[in-house]
């Protein structure tokens, strides 16, 4: 296993230092002149020279590059082109706000994935076509329409939740819980669809085993072989897509964060984008990049940890 | 039959093993099974509809998605079938011509994508050193998520189609560049590709007229899957409002803009949603249809 850890971490972290190079490079060499946005756009030319030696802008790139990599580990990130608000709190609270977002829907994920998985796995004929439909349709449709379904249906027409916005958890948890429920259903839906197919298929193909028929011959009952049996032997191979389905949650929760307005990490980087806030840009895209990458590992890890095969794997030339 | 696994004069790879010498046309007749199944036409036949129905745009609507001289917020009507939007233009056009912009972007950047992955992918499988490079981008460039890659490359180029195609476009290398890696570490580990190489055959003739031939199917399986991503991305890219640029229509924007008339004009989001829906579920059901018939023997 730890054989596995120094193979496996090592690679993704230099994945990790690569691609914070090609951010810092790209949005150097290609995007617009961070000096220009700070200085707005009726600045005269002295104007915007001043603002790049105040900025560092004029000394070498690799110098910046280490100045910046020194401040992410000093938490020293500078501060916003267009509000001139300190960057390492508008990414605090944007992280805050997607952490909860992204750990509700996570659960509601594996919850909704469980069940469905495990009810298409047993289940035969029609009813199984139906609901393999069911967990197609909800992996196939796009968050930003089932999130104007969910407002349309529950906050338009029924009236039962917010069309949206944002309450901090620990101050009213109940009425925060109101402004969660609908973001974190919408975001949970497409990750909660591919959880039960992979289940679904993993566990049918676990149920083939010799060792389930001799538990039936043994006269186990049905739950119990199921759930003892089955499903352990099937869960594996699903923790892997897991990991993959909460390392896409990031991505996914800009769409959502826009539809519910929940002032997450996404919209944080969208309108940074928009205003082309170039040093809050280049922050939040390496921490989406490194949240990624570190699922991605923990997920391997964990998968490894459960399956003697993939540790004892020779690595790929 | 034009495509041969093996050159006819090469009796010795034929008998080397039955499979592959007509596995080429066992490909075919898998294609043309997986296209018949019930899944693949239903989607096609979506897919289709829609499609015609962006295409026919012009002759379909009367007024331009641009035009802003009608009524705001309008409900359904017979000069406009869908109603209006809050700047007083008609909703259809703007919804069939919206369906215009996932095309383009379809069309234009999944065969860029596909071309660059599928060289790449060759390349990776050929060189022992290029290929840990190769596989090694394909894993940074997999660490952007599409919507990630969307925003860098918004905050280089700025916002509009081309920023939506590129991205469309590079997020599809890296999934053809690792498709095409082992399909082709796969083929070239079978007996026909060891007699070919036995026999002087050279290398990139190899590739093209005998490995790539053989290989075709998960990319087939895997371009249906990309073409719904490409509606999907367009349309989150607009959503957020880095994608198509206002005033040009796009069902993602249309969307987001609903959000705010949905207690008025109910309407409003439903054409747009519908036909997002319809798009990217037409092209999962193809996948899942050729997935079925070609990978899953």
């Amino acid at each position: 296993m730890l054989r596995y850890a120094l193979r496996r971490i090592p690679s993704g972290l230099l994945i990790l230092a690569v691609a914070s190079v090609v951010i810092f490079l790209l949005l150097r060499a290609t995007g617009g002149d961070p000096a220009a946005v700070k200085a707005g756009s009726d600045a005269s030319p002295d104007t915007i020279a001043a603002i790049r030696v105040a900025l560092g802008l004029d000394l070498p790139l690799p110098v910046q590059y280490f100045r910046w990599l020194t401040g992410l580990f000093t938490g020293d990130l500078g501060y916003s082109l267009v509000t001139g608000a300190p960057l390492a709190s508008l990414i605090g609270n944007g992280l805050q706000a997607t952490f909860v977002l992204t750990f509700a829907a996570s659960v509601l994920a594996v919850c909704m994935g469980l069940v469905l998985g495990i009810v298409i796995a047993v289940s035969s004929g029609a009813g199984r076509s139906v609901l393999d439909g069911l967990a197609s349709m909800m992996l196939a449709v796009p968050t930003y329409v089932s999130g104007v379904l969910l407002i349309l249906v529950l906050s338009v027409t029924f009236n039962v939740l917010p069309v949206g916005g944002y309450r901090p958890i620990l101050q009213d948890p109940q009425i925060a819980m109101q402004y969660l429920a609908m973001p974190a259903l919408c975001l949970a839906l497409p990750a909660a669809g591919v959880l039960a197919r992979f289940l679904a298929t993993s566990m049918r193909q676990v149920m083939d085993e010799d060792f389930v028929r001799t538990g039936m011959a043994k006269g186990l009952s049905q739950g119990r072989l199921l759930m003892r049996h089955v499903l352990p032997n099937a869960l594996p191979p699903v923790f892997t897509v897991l990991g993959i389905q909460i390392g896409q949650m990031l991505g996914g929760a800009i769409v959502v964060e826009a539809i519910f307005a929940w002032p997450g990490i996404g919209s944080v980087l969208a309108n940074a984008t928009l205003a082309r806030d170039y040093y809050l840009i280049q922050n939040l895209l390496l921490i989406a990049v490194s949240v990624f990458i570190v699922i991605q590992i923990v997920t391997d890890l964990a998968h490894a940890a459960l399956d003697s095969r993939v540790r004892l794997e020779q690595p790929s030339p | 039959m034009s495509r041969r696994a093996v050159p006819k004069a090469n009796p010795a790879a034929r008998s080397a093993q039955g499979a592959p010498m007509s596995s080429a046309s066992a490909a075919d007749s898998a294609l043309r099974r997986g296209l018949r199944r019930p899944r693949t036409v239903i989607g096609l036949g979506i897919v289709a509809v829609c499609v015609l129905l962006g295409l026919l745009a012009p002759v379909l609507s009367a007024h331009s998605p641009l035009d802003q001289s009608f009524g705001a917020l309008q409900s359904l009507s017979l000069t406009h079938p869908l109603g209006t939007d809050e700047l007083g233009r008609d909703l259809l056009a703007r919804v069939l011509y919206g369906i215009r912009v996932d095309v383009v972007v379809a069309v234009v950047a999944i065969p860029l994508g596909a071309l660059v992955g599928c060289t790449l992918g060759m390349l990776s499988a050929n060189n022992r050193w290029y290929g840990t490079l190769l596989q090694r981008s394909f894993d940074l460039m997999l660490a952007f998520t599409a919507l990630i890659m969307g925003m860098l490359i918004a905050a280089l180029i700025g916002s509009g189609t081309p920023a939506v195609i590129l991205t469309v476009a590079l997020v599809n290398v890296p999934l053809f560049g690792r498709i095409t890696r082992s399909a082709v570490m796969t083929q070239l580990s079978r007996d026909y590709a060891v007699a070919a190489e036995v026999l002087g055959v050279s290398r990139s003739r190899l590739m093209l007229r005998h490995i790539l031939p053989n290989s075709v199917d998960a990319l087939i399986v895997q371009a249906a899957l990309s073409f719904s991503m490409a509606v999907f991305i367009e349309g989150a890219m607009s959503f957020v409002g880095i994608g198509v640029r206002p005033p040009d229509p796009s069902l993602g924007a249309t969307l987001k803009a609903s959000i705010n008339f949905l207690g008025q004009t109910p309407a409003y989001s439903i054409a747009p949603m519908v036909v997002v829906t319809l798009l990217v579920l037409g092209f999962t059901l193809i996948s899942d249809g050729l997935n079925q018939a070609l990978l899953k023997r």
